[in-house]
């Protein structure tokens, strides 16, 4: 069964303290199984909060990208529910969960500046179909790509960066998005550990000033102390730890992920 | 020996049999038939030599108007298979919409090109006119399959990433399905048009435009030294015409085969042979 965190207070970050208001997403009782046989998820319940920044550990088939797959609504549940508490607005459907998949999904052939445009796209409106993008949008995105360190490579095509400037651009398009709630699956496991830090660390620090939430999967146990603020473990379907990630030592971590 | 080695032969017989049936059918088989053949042949070939230069330079004029077809035809003919295909991509539309767009492409592609040539001369009137919407149509055809597989091959995490930021349909064709299959779209035109100028070489038997007006002539009037040198000019031109295109063609795989396992080549075929 899912324990589940129920304090309503959340400890001090690194980064400033971060209020626990009202979830930004809930899962209620989430069964999905993709043929109706084994299923995948097994009773899933979980929040997340503005601004907090939270990993979901757990061996390969443990569930965790079915799980964001879920929360972004690229898969419909069998049993459970979804609810999004993100003041629509200006987002139309969707906009404000940004999904990052493990392949990141970004199109090749354009520049990273188009490619961190597109995560603006559903607030443009129709003049983007002629590719024209406003004056502050434009800024807004070069200024976004030069602070994560892409400037000079701004106007290159995405298949000619590197895996770690690659994933930069695609936090760039997430974050264009002015999303409530980041969804990165295995965001970082493809990188060299140096890498892998600095991109987190960018990610959070914009992140936290924007106030989005992140909820990242990984299953390395050593980024979580650094960077989450809240750790959750999956085996087969079922979340079996969600705790702080102060209230969780590396041993344990890894005694709960054999 | 065993039943696999039993079937395998069993099938070989079969299809000696089927064959040797339809040879004598079609009547390949007659054997008092087959020599004077060889001879006919003979004569032909030598009365082929020497080629008339004369010639050359009404039919260069004829050559480029056939060049002329084939690139108008293509053109044309991207220029309509392009919506039609991404009006047949089930991962940008629902069944509703693909199908018939599926059907449509499918039934263009049924007509053969020449034939194509005959109701755009019966539409239209004689002359080159017919012969590049002739064409034009036939690639609808094909490019609209060609097409709508490329618009599908396109990675499904790229389309979730971006219709995941709240994209319309529109924008999702602009920013990731073309982009993304740029390189097939090019490397497929460039197919198509190798294949337009030697479809478009006959368009003139049926009265559409360029040089095979006059090869059907010659033929008609025996003047086969004639004839000749319009095979050698074709020759030339669609030989370089391959080498050109499948320069550019090389170019643009590896880039290709990066988007998609699919080669565009193996695509091609594929949408050749339905």
């Amino acid at each position: 069964m899912a324990v589940h965190v129920q304090d309503g207070t959340l400890r001090q970050s690194g980064l400033g303290s971060v209020s626990r208001g009202p979830a930004v997403i809930e899962a209620r009782d989430i069964w999905f199984s993709y043929d109706n046989r084994q299923p995948v998820l097994r009773g899933v319940n979980l929040e997340v909060y503005p601004g907090e920044m939270t990993m979901i550990l757990g061996r390969s088939g443990s569930g965790k990208t079915t799980l964001l797959r879920v929360l972004k609504g690229l898969l419909r549940p069998q049993r459970g529910a979804v609810l999004e508490h993100v003041n629509g607005g200006s987002h139309r459907h969707g906009a404000a969960i940004a999904y990052v998949p493990q392949t990141l999904g970004l199109v090749r052939s354009l520049s990273a500046l188009d490619n961190a445009l597109t995560g603006s796209l559903s607030r443009v409106g129709a003049r983007s179909l002629v590719r024209s993008f406003p004056g502050s949008v434009v800024e807004d995105a070069k200024e976004l790509i030069s602070r994560l360190g892409l400037a000079p490579k701004i106007h290159e095509p995405v298949h000619r960066l590197s895996g770690g400037e690659r994933q930069r651009i695609a936090i760039a398009r997430a974050l264009m998005q002015q999303p409530a709630l980041i969804l990165a699956d295995e965001f970082v496991s493809q990188l060299d550990p140096i890498t892998a830090e600095n991109i987190l660390q960018m990610m959070r620090g914009i992140a936290a000033e924007r106030n989005v939430s992140l909820l990242v999967t990984t299953h390395e146990t050593d980024i979580v102390d650094t960077y989450a603020d809240r750790v959750i473990v999956m085996r087969e379907g079922v979340i079996i730890h969600d705790s702080p990630s102060a209230d969780i030592a590396a041993g344990q971590m890894l005694a709960l992920l054999r | 020996m065993n039943r696999r080695s039993l079937i395998t032969r069993a099938a070989f017989a079969a299809l000696a049999l089927l064959t040797l049936f339809s040879m004598r059918r079609i009547g390949l088989l007659e054997l008092d038939r087959i020599r004077p053949a060889g001879e006919n042949l003979g004569d032909f070939v030598s009365s082929l030599f020497p080629p008339d230069l004369d010639v050359l330079g009404t039919l260069i004029e004829a050559m480029i108007e056939t060049v002329e077809i084939a690139f108008v035809g293509t053109i044309l003919g991207v220029l309509l298979s392009l919506p039609l295909a991404l009006l047949a991509t089930r991962t940008l539309f629902e069944p509703v919409i693909s199908l018939p767009a599926r059907m449509l492409i499918s039934a263009f592609r049924t007509v053969p090109s020449l034939l194509w040539g005959v109701i755009w001369v019966i539409a239209y009137g004689l002359g080159p006119e017919a012969g590049a919407l002739g064409v034009a149509c036939y690639s609808v055809g094909f490019l609209g399959k060609l097409y709508y597989e490329s618009f599908e091959a396109v990675d499904s995490e790229v389309m979730e990433a971006v219709r995941g930021a709240g994209t319309n349909r529109m924008q999702l064709i602009i920013y990731a399905v073309l982009p993304e299959s740029t390189n097939s779209l090019v490397s497929h035109l460039l197919f198509m048009f190798e294949y337009n100028i030697r479809a478009s070489t006959i368009m003139g038997f049926v009265g559409a435009g360029g040089i095979g007006f006059y090869m059907l002539g010659y033929i008609q009037l025996l003047r086969y030294e004639s004839l000749m040198t319009a095979l050698l000019l074709t020759f030339v031109v669609v030989t370089a015409v391959d080498l050109l295109s499948g320069r550019i063609r090389a170019l643009l795989v590896p880039s290709v085969q990066q988007q998609s396992n699919r080669s565009p080549l193996r695509a091609s075929i594929t949408a050749l042979n339905p």
